[in-house]
């Protein structure tokens, strides 16, 4: 009788298949790092540097050229000592990086934004650096004040800036110039007019060029003098400053244009960060946009000819000028990294003067410590020292990072959505907002 | 039968037993625990009593995520098998070629559910798609498509359509298995097509109708994945479409556990789901017994 | 009613790829011209999507976003194709993807099959009650034991590893379950008795009584199994963080949280990636819809 297909030897395949995928994921450099440096992780205390060769576990969020820029600083490093060897890896995918926190196999240090910092705080999710600072004796005097207090969290502090980021409105020159305007915006009133005149429409309605790209809210309403969070971390949806930015686009843009057309011209950009970014390709005219553009631009589009202003204020409210948000990119170690004195130790180096100036001005960003504000180096990069201008305003704002602060952008950002569609107005949608926010975890 | 013979059943049925055991019946008893705590995995588990269920019964996206999903149930399923019984209709009729058709119908199954989202996505382009060409080709209205709260969920029902091969495929089999006999004496009756696919063919398929209906059911509740994958931004930040239009229940439970690490509000939505399912599904079998007929059971 | 059994069954004799249409009515072919043209817009509709993957990834980006929308187009290239291996280990994922999918078929043949003999001839009592069980766990969504079971695997430091993925599909599943019990029930008793007079234990009949018979349904199952983990996504997006561990499907959604909306490049991806499924259905053609038959009726 002729034996089954099936049983013995597909058993033993099976079983050492499985085997093999079981090693084979031991080779991943949580596992390895975590099975070479068992005595440096199994201590929470700062402790002296590891003897043995430890390797650093660091996935971040950007990709593409500033990914290769922060491997160049990663390649520095390694190349500079002899103890530790930092494993860089792109991976820009916020959700995938909160569930290796949340898994067993976390990775060592990454990046994110310091309005993150205290909802992870808060969940006990983030390491507090302030005993390994301490211990070395670093000095965190010259960081940005702001950028360093959103990165703490009931006094401690829980990661530490590389770069913060304004916005500021720029322009394109020559589409200015086809369409008769002088020079840039100052006021509101200047900038509606502005849009009205650059933004064409055919016959049938449709949209074939966009005074504006549609802007950040919230940095818009901080141009009203309106403001997100009042004095004891209560949520303020609903102050008149957020309601007259919102209301300045729904009015004069959106049920000018209609939601539907400005939907379908939307859905036709392309890709931010490429050639066919619609500021690039004479698409819209201006937009608001952060002090990493010139970087961008000489890249993807290094003829265009383009300007960039500070944000107009409210035609008669001059002590609104210069009004932006700030926000920061920051470097955290998980509460699960495996190797925390040494990713405190890459931590340290990458906050370094020297690595965050390199940092910063491959990727054109604002550097996070005062004393390199003025450095020669950001000097050849066209038009960065407007953004550097617009850190002094006394109106640099900055969201509050607050544990309720992930729920309440989240809020925030699909009401505008309600509201940039005209489904809700301003005021019903803000109070919407603000009811569910008396919910939010303190 | 005796007690030996039991053990002997039992034997082999333990792989079964034991994974159920481990992968199900643990995990839904500590689901229930879990569905009565604040749970974000850092921390220790804290007992809140039935304060996840007040907030779900008061939280608008979990409502909007639960009318989401019954829209693409109680609508979606229909259409879907209603075109793949057409289709198969179309695929049993007797021509040269007939299996290649019914290939090309069937094809789109193989495709990788992310590949075929993405692709999707590329034709519902509101100004570059395929769909709104040919649309605009023949001169009716383009719809925004995935711009669109409106038309999101449309778009999802358009996808699903493509890949009804294999409810095509069952349809086919069993339109092939009604005795071409039942067919003669209708037609010696008098009764012309359409009077032959209601009396003939409608009945004597509507076991596997049935059957079909509630696979799909079942599934469309879980939906998950199109839905995900649609939203899907740069960065990967948690979105459900414009407006939430996309925000299916399978997401909305995503995003709690994954993202905002409320395990214990994710765990109550898993309960909740639970239940609908089992409603639906014993509503759907009381109401076919009088509409389904079971041949010769 | 009793008229089905005095009907004769239909033949099947395999005609191509699909089951044939009944004996009888085989003789009367087709005349009429608008049956080919129904079918000739049928699947034309079916197939456009992958007209059009194919024909965008072989476009430059100024074609891509031509106005309006065509197929055809001034120039062809092989870009996009190269970005998107530049930005994809292609082969690794291929390899990953196979790595889990084959081990899951062989999970699924042993436990699978081992389950549906006790539910199809062992006689003992429960047998049925089991079944029901089974089938009922069906319905069960995967989100009530999803979050559980991943903070157990959490807990157990097995995250990050294929693990979590492959040791389930050791306890058999529902859906093959059933399938492999109906197949079973038709092999004929007089085969398993006769092996039982003969001193068989229940495991030599299973081994080579029951499966030499049951080769179709084996491989329909190993089929489905293969297919439903080489394209499975939820699974490896919460287990899998590695990008050398990623499968195809995670490789792709990855490739977009990266470029976005390139679409050349993404549709060159899209293609890539849905190659080896396609090409391993055109060999496999007549077991893949075998097998669906398998599964639709009774």
């Amino acid at each position: 009788m002729r034996t089954a297909k099936v049983a013995r030897p597909w058993a033993v395949i099976a079983a050492v298949a499985v085997a093999v995928a079981a090693c084979s994921n031991s080779s991943s450099p949580a596992a390895s790092s975590a099975a070479g440096s068992a005595p440096v992780a199994a201590s929470t205390q700062p402790s002296a540097a590891p003897a043995e060769k430890v390797t650093v576990n660091f996935p971040y969020l950007w990709s593409g050229p500033e990914g290769a820029a922060l491997e160049k600083v990663i390649a520095t490093f390694n190349s500079s000592q002899a103890a530790i060897t930092v494993k860089g890896v792109s991976s820009p995918d916020f959700q995938k990086q909160l569930a290796s926190m949340s898994g067993s196999n976390g990775f060592d240090i990454s990046d994110n934004f310091g309005s993150t910092v205290g909802s992870w705080a808060s969940k006990g999710i983030l390491e507090p650096l302030d005993d390994y600072a301490k211990a070395d004796g670093t000095d965190m005097s010259d960081f940005v004040p702001t950028a360093l207090q959103s990165n703490q969290y009931q006094g401690k502090t829980y990661a530490l800036p590389i770069a913060v980021h304004t916005l500021l409105l720029m322009y394109n020159k020559k589409m200015f110039s086809d369409a008769g305007i002088s020079g840039p915006p100052t006021t509101m009133t200047d900038l509606q007019a502005d849009i009205v005149k650059l933004t064409k429409v055919d016959a049938s309605g449709n949209i074939t060029q966009f005074g504006m790209r549609s802007p950040d809210y919230i940095t818009l309403a901080y141009a009203f003098g309106g403001k997100w969070y009042d004095d004891k971390g209560a949520a303020t949806p609903d102050d008149p400053g957020n309601l007259a930015a919102l209301h300045f686009w729904v009015d004069n843009v959106v049920k000018k244009y209609g939601a539907d057309a400005i939907k379908k011209f939307e859905s036709g950009y392309g890709e931010y960060a490429s050639a066919q970014n619609p500021f690039y390709t004479g698409k819209v005219a201006m937009t608001l946009d952060g002090e990493w553009q010139p970087v961008f631009i000489k890249q993807y589009a290094p003829s265009l000819d383009w300007g960039v202003v500070a944000i107009p204020y409210p035609a008669g409210q001059q002590t609104l000028a210069g009004a932006t948000q700030l926000t920061s990119s920051m470097f955290f170690i998980p509460k699960n990294a495996p190797n925390k004195q040494a990713a405190w130790t890459f931590l340290k180096y990458l906050t370094g003067a020297d690595a965050m100036k390199e940092f910063s001005r491959a990727l054109g960003n604002l550097p996070a410590r005062t004393s390199l504000l003025g450095d020669p180096v950001y000097s050849d990069l066209p038009q960065f020292n407007v953004w550097l201008d617009s850190l002094k305003s006394p109106n640099l704002r900055i969201f509050a990072s607050l544990p309720s602060t992930a729920q309440y952008q989240k809020d925030l950002s699909d009401e505008f959505q309600l509201i940039a569609n005209l489904t809700d107005t301003p005021e019903a949608g803000m109070a919407k907002v603000k009811a569910n926010a008396s919910g939010y975890s303190q | 039968m005796t007690h030996r013979s039991v053990l002997r059943g039992l034997l082999f049925a333990s792989p079964w037993i034991v994974g159920f055991a481990i992968f199900q019946l643990v995990p839904i008893i500590a689901s229930a625990y879990f569905s009565l705590t604040n749970f974000n995995l850092f921390q220790d588990p804290q007992f809140v009593g039935l304060r996840n269920y007040q907030r779900l019964a008061s939280d608008a996206l979990f409502w909007k995520s639960l009318l989401n999903t019954l829209y693409l149930t109680v609508i979606g399923v229909p259409v879907s098998l209603t075109a793949a019984l057409a289709a198969s209709l179309a695929l049993n009729m007797r021509v040269r070629g007939q299996s290649l058709f019914r290939l090309f119908v069937f094809l789109p199954t193989v495709v990788p559910v992310v590949a075929a989202t993405y692709i999707w996505r590329w034709l519902l382009n509101a100004q570059y798609g395929y769909v709104n060409g040919a649309l605009g080709a023949v001169g009716l209205g383009q719809p925004l498509w995935l711009d669109d709260p409106f038309w999101t969920k449309p778009a999802l029902i358009l996808m699903s359509l493509w890949v009804t091969g294999s409810a095509m495929v069952v349809f086919l089999a069993a339109l092939q298995d009604v005795p071409e006999t039942y067919y003669e004496a209708a037609v010696i009756d008098g009764a012309g097509p359409w009077a032959k696919f209601r009396h003939v063919t409608l009945p004597l398929i509507s076991p596997v109708i049935l059957f079909e209906t509630i696979i799909a059911g079942i599934f469309t509740l879980q939906y998950f994945t199109q839905a995900f994958l649609l939203g899907q931004t740069r960065l990967n930040a948690a979105s459900g479409g414009p407006e939430n239009s996309l925000l299916v229940y399978g997401l909305y439970l995503f995003q709690q556990a994954f993202v905002n690490l409320n395990m214990g509000y994710a765990s109550a939505m898993a309960w909740v789901l639970l239940f609908v399912a089992l409603a639906g599904t014993f509503l759907l079998l009381r109401v076919s017994r009088d509409r389904v007929f079971y041949a010769g059971d | 009613m009793q008229a089905t059994e005095a009907a004769p069954a239909p033949a099947r004799a395999p005609n191509g790829v699909f089951p044939a249409t009944s004996r009888l009515s085989r003789g009367r072919v087709a005349g009429s011209a608008w049956r080919y043209v129904v079918l000739a817009v049928v699947s034309a509709l079916y197939l456009f999507p992958f007209i059009v993957v194919l024909t965008t990834s072989l476009k430059p980006a100024d074609e891509i976003f031509k106005l309006p929308p065509s197929l055809g187009s001034d120039r062809w290239t092989l870009d996009n194709y190269r970005a998107a291996l530049d930005a994809m280990p292609f082969g690794r994922y291929l390899f990953n993807t196979a790595l889990i999918s084959s081990i899951t078929v062989v999970g699924q043949l042993l436990s699978s099959s081992i389950v549906a003999f006790s539910l199809a001839k062992i006689r003992w009592r429960g047998r049925d009650a089991l079944l029901l069980l089974i089938v009922a766990t069906m319905m069960l969504p995967p989100q009530v034991t999803m979050i559980p079971v991943y903070i157990a695997w959490s807990k157990l430091g097995l995250t990050g590893t294929y693990l979590p993925l492959l040791i389930p599909q050791f306890f058999g599943l529902p859906f093959f379950i059933f399938m492999l019990r109906q197949f079973f029930r038709g092999i004929p008793e007089e085969l398993i008795d006769a092996a039982r007079v003969e001193g068989a234990s229940d495991f030599r009949i299973y081994r080579s009584v029951v499966l030499p018979l049951s080769r179709p349904a084996l491989v329909a199952l190993s089929i489905f199994a293969f297919m439903w983990a080489w394209t499975d996504f939820l699974l490896p997006l919460i287990y899998i963080n590695d990008p050398e561990q990623y499968t195809l499907s995670i490789g792709l959604y990855s490739f977009f949280s990266e470029h976005g909306v390139e679409w050349g490049a993404l549709m060159a991806a899209a293609t890539l990636m849905s190659l080896p499924l396609v090409l391993l259905f055109f060999v496999g053609q007549r077991q893949f819809v075998r097998g669906i038959a398998l599964t639709g009726i009774k």
